[in-house]
């Protein structure tokens, strides 16, 4: 039995959309994140960075949401991604990690500029992340106009939830992501959203019926 | 045969170092990025991003370093044992989603924060990496044999400690790898593999790379 320690409308929501689309059996646990819970003992032994989602496995916890879907997937192959050895795989992790370490960084400096150089810049260093983001979010749009084999479930969570605070929690609002001329990642996130795993998630969190192409 | 793009003392080293500790049979292929050739339509084609490294496999092209670990490591069956099966991919992840990207953002700074914050953004940057080496020196603690030079995170904590103390130039003033014994424990062992000292020679790194990193003298190619 998997524990998922979450928050609505956090990194968690990637890592909860993935259990129940494999529909595995898992609690749930509410982190209450704004009482300081975060920073406890007990939490920070099950993920020292102190963030959201962390879960416990049989084999002990794990951190990290790209972490927790590779776990799974690998615990669970086939329904997330590609199975291993397959040759979807190469294409699959490029993008999958892509999203990770390039996507996921930069969409919390959108939604947290004062990251960057502090406040006093925040607007300028917003509108430089809204760029780079366009970019990258142009590559994987082309990859997936080219090939829409490449939005396997494990791709396309994980762009649902970016995308949607990228167009919702900006902190410059003008600097909010337009999906508009992204046609192949619209495609694949209304794909997603109609997903009844993804139906099944924005109710438990209250994410509206609409969570990820309109907001 | 794969085939490696790489460019010297970029991030390709890390992937090269794990091919040679595992015995994974690649030729290297030079992206001359005093050319900017990571931006031309051939190597585009490989990379969109036009970053480096992107390894040609029999099943198509892989971006991303981390991309690049995993896969080797699922095709060679180099995974650890089933139960460190989830700090290895925790690790992995921190490593190239949290250390890797706020390192490119203390070597690339011009491309997050306007000209007049750059001091303010180097102390913030070099503020985390701290903390990513504090916690990396933890878990090389906990778990030894994740950090051993056989797994995918040896040789990408030593990259990013030797790129720590080299880049950028004159403003590396808040690295020190004594403050992180476990750490240095691991630079000193990752200098004295022979697949070190092969690559070393090859992108010309000097005889100690990780644990007292000079700048490199590549006999092709250009670093940045």
């Amino acid at each position: 039995m998997y524990r998922l320690h979450a928050a609505p409308d956090f990194a968690s929501t990637i890592t909860h959309l993935a259990l129940v689309q494999l529909g595995v059996p898992f609690d749930l646990v509410n982190v209450d994140f704004e009482a300081g819970r975060l920073h406890t003992p007990a939490y920070r032994a099950i993920n020292p960075l102190g963030l959201i989602p962390a879960m416990e496995t049989p084999d002990g916890p794990i951190f990290e949401t790209a972490a927790i879907l590779m776990y799974l997937d690998e615990r669970h192959p086939g329904v997330l991604a590609p199975a291993p050895g397959s040759a979807a795989r190469a294409a699959y992790l490029s993008w999958f990690v892509f999203m990770n370490n390039t996507v996921h960084p930069l969409t919390m400096l959108l939604v947290h500029p004062e990251r960057v150089a502090g406040e006093d810049v925040q607007a300028e260093v917003s509108h430089g992340v809204s760029a780079q983001l366009a970019e990258g979010l142009g590559h994987l749009d082309r990859a997936l106009a080219v090939d829409p084999g490449l939005g396997h479930p494990a791709i396309g969570f994980y762009l649902a939830v970016l995308l949607r605070w990228m167009q919702k929690f900006a902190a410059v609002p003008a600097d909010a992501i337009d999906p508009g001329p992204l046609p192949a990642i619209r495609a694949l996130v209304a794909a997603v959203e109609a997903m009844p795993a993804a139906k099944r998630v924005a109710e438990a969190e209250g994410l509206g019926p609409t969570p990820f192409t309109a907001p | 045969m794969y085939v490696l793009h790489y460019a010297p003392d970029n991030a390709s080293l890390i992937v090269r170092l794990y091919c040679e500790e595992a015995g994974i049979a690649y030729r290297c292929e030079l992206v001359d990025r005093s050319t900017r050739a990571q931006d031309g339509p051939g190597y585009r084609r490989l990379n969109p991003a036009g970053l480096v490294p992107a390894l040609e496999t029999p099943d198509g092209p892989i971006a991303e370093t981390g991309a690049i670990l995993l896969w080797l490591t699922d095709r060679h069956g180099l995974w650890p044992d089933a139960a460190l099966q989830g700090p290895f991919l925790q690790w992995l992840f921190y490593l190239s989603n949290a250390a890797h990207a706020d390192l490119r953002r203390l070597f690339y700074p011009e491309y997050y924060a306007p000209p007049g914050s750059l001091p303010a953004h180097h102390d913030m940057a070099a503020a985390r990496m701290v903390v990513h080496f504090t916690l990396l020196d933890a878990a090389a603690t906990q778990y030894p044999a994740l950090f051993a030079p056989q797994s995918a995170l040896a040789p990408y904590v030593a990259c990013l400690l030797r790129w720590s103390a080299l880049y950028p130039r004159g403003q590396t003033g808040w690295f020190a790898l004594d403050r992180w014994p476990a750490l240095t424990q691991l630079a000193q062992v990752m200098d004295a593999r022979t697949g070190t000292a092969r690559v070393a020679l090859a992108e010309g790194l000097g005889d100690r790379p990780f644990s007292a990193p000079t700048h490199p003298l590549p006999p092709e190619g250009s670093a940045t």
